[in-house]
């Protein structure tokens, strides 16, 4: 390639770069730098990662997010197959109903928190359909045993028809003939669904799990708004440690710490679940 | 035949059923916010008037629109706008390098690309607002949509559109005396509509529904997105409840109606070729 050449290819890709590299990568290596210095220190060290890994807050946040995480992505990601496979049909209306289910993600997070926070008070709608089912009242947000299942079927509602979206598209993608070829086996819904459906939707299911999972490690808006990662710390997800840690307890040192952390973590989760699914192509 | 008859009747049923359940909670903000003041929790036992307006209303819509959230609105719509301006043009404009244009150090470039969209924005908010205070560039529209132009994501899904163009098409365009910006401009662009609405509705989605970095650079009044706006209204001691539905009913039409228009118009592929951040 010419010289001229260079400069015009150049010319092109500075404004993204540049915007990439000053506001994504940069601050990311910036983290890591003052992770590495402990307040007041003036050489590198991991004392901010031993005071954050021995400090019970912390560690309470990483396992509440840990055991979020385990419930929230196979809940989804088995009602948006089950949802995907339900209305991948040339049923009337079915083509509507998709679109239905997939609005509540251009919903922005922190209104469907504020709603779904007013629907769930005491008082709230939600304990409304309780009492008519003939259900005591339940405290849901203010209950350490409730609260985070409540965030659970907030999110649930934002994400899930998103996800289906991707999965219909996989479903479509099928061709008949390889259901008609199991059926001429004799094999029955169930068996079609274990042995066509799911490994031809390896590779939707890859991306969605793998875009799921980050997307749960990093929700922040509903804790922040309705729980305030309370009561008695069970809903203080990793996100929100983060940010209090910042800007409430203003430790910043420690909140880097934190912040290259959860980052390691997202991008090992990442390798991990493209090794597994044998797919290292991204939709 | 009569079996295969009450299965689909049954499937059909459970398919309403599922689309109901996700649009009740939408229904249920516009109901409230149409509530006259101090309605919004008569009705919570459950009867018909639970999920109809009783005496509908659009006082609740007027005295948002003109209190400090009808700032809100602006403020988000015109960094909305922009983001979707800037950084189309942006994004575009890389992800044509990286499609057409043969340069050492091409793979190190898209590698830059993948990587920054592996790095989730959400996950380097601290430093980055950092940078942003010691840049003295807390509450501008600039801090709120520089970080959101050079989106990665966007890049890469365009680059791919961009590499379906063949090659034969820019050679006669350069043979016909097309610089590499008319190549861009004039043939690569006006090829790709489908590719850059997509884009552009990524781009508008993601910074209308921005809350977490909006509210550590841009708190001030005269910055204030709505994401934010509504969520302190909601915090407020003398909470207006019905204000504050009727608030985030606007806040969700906008972007509703941006997705629903798109899938009318280009099918569901438009929704699935952008993914959340």
């Amino acid at each position: 390639m010419t010289k001229r050449g260079w400069v015009s290819a150049a010319a092109f890709l500075l404004p993204a770069t540049g915007a990439i590299l000053a506001l994504r990568l940069w601050p990311a290596a910036i983290a890591v730098v003052q992770s590495l210095l402990a307040p007041h220190a003036t050489t590198f060290s991991f004392d901010n990662y031993t005071y954050l890994l021995n400090d019970p807050t912390f560690q309470g946040s990483i396992v509440t997010t840990a055991l979020y995480s385990l419930l929230v992505n196979p809940i989804q990601i088995a009602l948006a197959l089950a949802l995907a496979v339900l209305l991948n049909t040339r049923l009337p209306t079915s083509g509507f109903w998709r679109t239905a289910i997939l609005l509540p993600v251009a919903i922005p997070q922190s209104v469907s928190a504020v709603v779904w926070g007013v629907a769930m008070r005491p008082d709230g709608i939600i304990n409304g359909f309780f009492a008519a089912l003939g259900l005591p009242q339940q405290p849901l947000l203010s209950s350490p045993q409730q609260a985070l299942a409540c965030l659970l079927v907030i999110v649930s509602w934002i994400g899930i028809g998103f996800w289906m979206t991707f999965l219909v598209a996989g479903l479509q993608e099928i061709p008949k003939s390889f259901y008609e070829a199991a059926r001429v086996d004799g094999a029955n819904a169930w068996q079609q669904f274990w042995y066509v459906t799911l490994p031809q939707l390896r590779r939707q299911l890859a991306f969605v799990l793998v875009a799921d999972t980050v997307g749960n490690f990093l929700v922040f808006a509903p804790v922040q708004i309705l729980t305030r990662g309370g009561p008695r710390h069970t809903t203080n997800l990793v996100m929100f440690e983060i940010y209090t840690r910042a800007f409430q307890t203003n430790d910043v040192s420690s909140a880097q710490a934190a912040t290259v952390i959860l980052t390691a973590i997202v991008l090992v989760v990442v390798i991990i679940q493209f090794r597994l699914m044998g797919s290292g192509s991204r939709e | 035949m009569t079996t295969s008859i009450w299965l689909r009747s049954l499937r059909f049923i459970a398919i309403v059923a599922c689309g109901l359940a996700f649009l009740l909670p939408i229904w249920w903000m516009l109901v409230t916010a149409l509530r006259p003041r101090g309605e919004a929790f008569r009705y919570l036992s459950l009867s018909v008037w639970s999920f109809l307006p009783n005496n509908p209303t659009f006082a609740n819509f007027i005295a948002v629109v003109q209190g400090p959230f009808g700032r809100a609105v602006v403020n988000t719509a015109v960094v909305s706008l922009a983001t979707v301006v800037v950084g189309l043009a942006v994004c575009s404009m890389a992800a044509f390098a990286l499609a057409a244009m043969e340069f050492r150090g091409r793979a190190i470039v898209f590698a830059i690309v993948v990587v920054s969209f592996l790095v989730p924005f959400d996950a380097i908010v601290v430093p980055l607002a950092q940078i942003m205070r010691s840049g003295s560039l807390q509450n501008s529209y600039t801090a709120l949509v520089l970080p959101a132009i050079g989106n990665g994501m966007v890049v890469f899904l365009l680059r791919q559109f961009f590499l379906g163009i063949p090659k034969e098409v820019r050679e006669a365009a350069m043979i016909d005396g097309l610089g590499w910006f008319g190549i861009f401009a004039r043939i690569y662009l006006p090829l790709s509509t489908n590719a850059l609405i997509s884009a552009a509705i990524v781009l508008f989605i993601n910074q209308w529904q921005s809350y977490l970095w909006p509210l550590l650079v841009a708190p001030a009044a005269g910055y204030k997105m709505i994401a934010v706006a509504i969520a302190e209204m909601s915090a407020l001691q003398t909470v207006k409840y019905e204000q504050v539905f009727a608030a985030a009913f606007i806040t969700s039409l906008v972007p509703l109606l941006v997705l629903w228009i798109a899938l009318r118009f280009f099918g569901a592929s438009i929704a699935t070729t952008g993914s959340k951040e």
